[in-house]
């Protein structure tokens, strides 16, 4: 079996996916991951819904994506073992070493710092890749083009400034 | 069961029986049950585990513009399911779920999601299935991202509510275009598809990976 596929086959099985999610016959709603975090956050601090307009407003949303989160978390465990075989412990990826630096501190607080603005972002945003950038876009919403165009845009010129690329093949 | 049913939180309850209530309000609402959603989960990290997408290498790897892999597959899978989806919701088989454009929140969001995604080389969706293949660094990341979610809703009525401002209501493409929309979506995914394909494919491996696998298993050396 291939340890990879390749991502034309990856953009068909995700697009059945997404058709399956959408569809009466499905789950009649669209794919997100981002709604999940501060919901799952409100479990693990026990927060009172009645105290917070947000929880009560993502009660929903959070829950099913909380089920799911849990689906992704053994798919992708279950294939990083049985079939891409990339399965292992690590602090920091080959290319920030390669790009950034060989610090396991940087990376891990650079990894906290990004994690934290990431959930602000989304939830400012009101979605993530998977429900602006995927499904959003799908549904030919203006909303998710906008996020999908500042997105992009901001990705690059991070990219360019804050790894070092100069200098490379 | 058409109503929504959500169990009412005690004060004194533990993290299992919360997240016992989170099983139940997915049993409780009308978006497929329990196992389904499970299962559309474990297919969502399987096909992104199996693509490999989830990589810094590939993500971080485009916002350096050497790997292209990510907007390729993104854009083919929003040009198929456009056209699907529209035709779809024309014959009553599923219902539009569009956002409202806030715009604010939509720039300053994107902003601050575009940045992090660059750094951490992950979104929301992928992270969780770099943790499931044991990347710590990630797991830190999603400590972040919890903390983040927590700021969020204790300071979502005071601060980012009015941060986000008003929504101008929730279009969609098809909109602009009166007595052509059916045009419009199959131009517009048509479109999205060629976009997916003319981007060029550039790839950033991962050594550490590829050492794992077998000559001919790994994906660089034709």
């Amino acid at each position: 079996m291939a340890n990879r596929l390749p991502w034309w086959m990856g953009g068909i099985l995700m697009s059945g996916l997404l058709l399956l999610t959408f569809s009466i016959y499905g789950a009649d709603r669209p794919i997100g991951a981002s709604t999940y975090v501060p919901y799952v956050a409100s479990l693990i601090f026990n927060l009172d819904p009645e105290k917070y307009s947000y929880i009560e407003h993502i009660k929903s949303s959070g829950s099913w994506e909380g089920v799911m989160l849990l689906g992704v978390l053994f798919g992708g465990f279950i294939t990083s073992v049985f079939i891409t075989k990339s399965f292992r412990f690590s602090l920091i990826p080959s290319a920030w070493k390669r790009y950034k630096n060989n610090s396991v501190i940087s990376r891990l607080l650079w990894s906290f710092f990004s994690g934290f603005i990431m959930i602000i972002g989304a939830r400012l945003a009101g979605g993530c890749t998977s429900g602006h950038f995927m499904s959003g876009m799908s549904q030919m919403a203006i909303s998710s083009m906008i996020f999908g165009t500042v997105v992009l845009l901001t990705l690059v010129i991070t990219g360019k400034l804050f790894y070092n690329t100069k200098g490379d093949k | 069961m058409a109503d929504i049913i959500f169990v009412t939180d005690e004060v004194n309850t533990t993290i299992t029986d919360r997240v016992f209530t989170m099983v139940e309000n997915v049993i409780h609402m009308e978006h497929g049950s329990v196992a389904l959603v499970f299962l559309i989960g474990v297919i969502f990290g399987g096909i992104i585990q199996y693509t490999r997408v989830d990589k810094f290498e590939k993500i971080a790897g485009f916002s350096m513009l050497k790997d292209t892999i990510i907007p390729k597959m993104l854009f083919l899978t929003v040009g198929l399911t456009s056209i699907g989806l529209y035709f779809m919701i024309d014959a009553g088989q599923a219902h539009y779920h569009v956002k409202p454009i806030i715009l604010q929140g939509l720039i300053i969001g994107g902003i601050l999601f575009g940045i992090s995604m660059a750094i951490l080389g992950k979104c929301p969706g992928t992270g969780p299935v770099s943790i499931a293949e044991g990347r710590i660094d990630v797991l830190i990341g999603a400590i972040g991202g919890l903390l983040g979610g927590l700021v969020f809703t204790l300071y979502y009525d005071d601060f980012f509510k009015p941060l986000m401002g008003e929504s101008l209501g929730k279009s969609i493409l098809p909109d602009f275009f009166q007595g052509h929309e059916d045009m419009t979506a199959l131009i517009f995914g048509v479109i999205v598809i060629i976009i997916a394909i003319v981007i060029p494919k550039l790839e950033l491996f991962d050594e550490a990976d590829l050492s794992q696998l077998s000559e001919t298993q790994q994906p660089d050396k034709k």
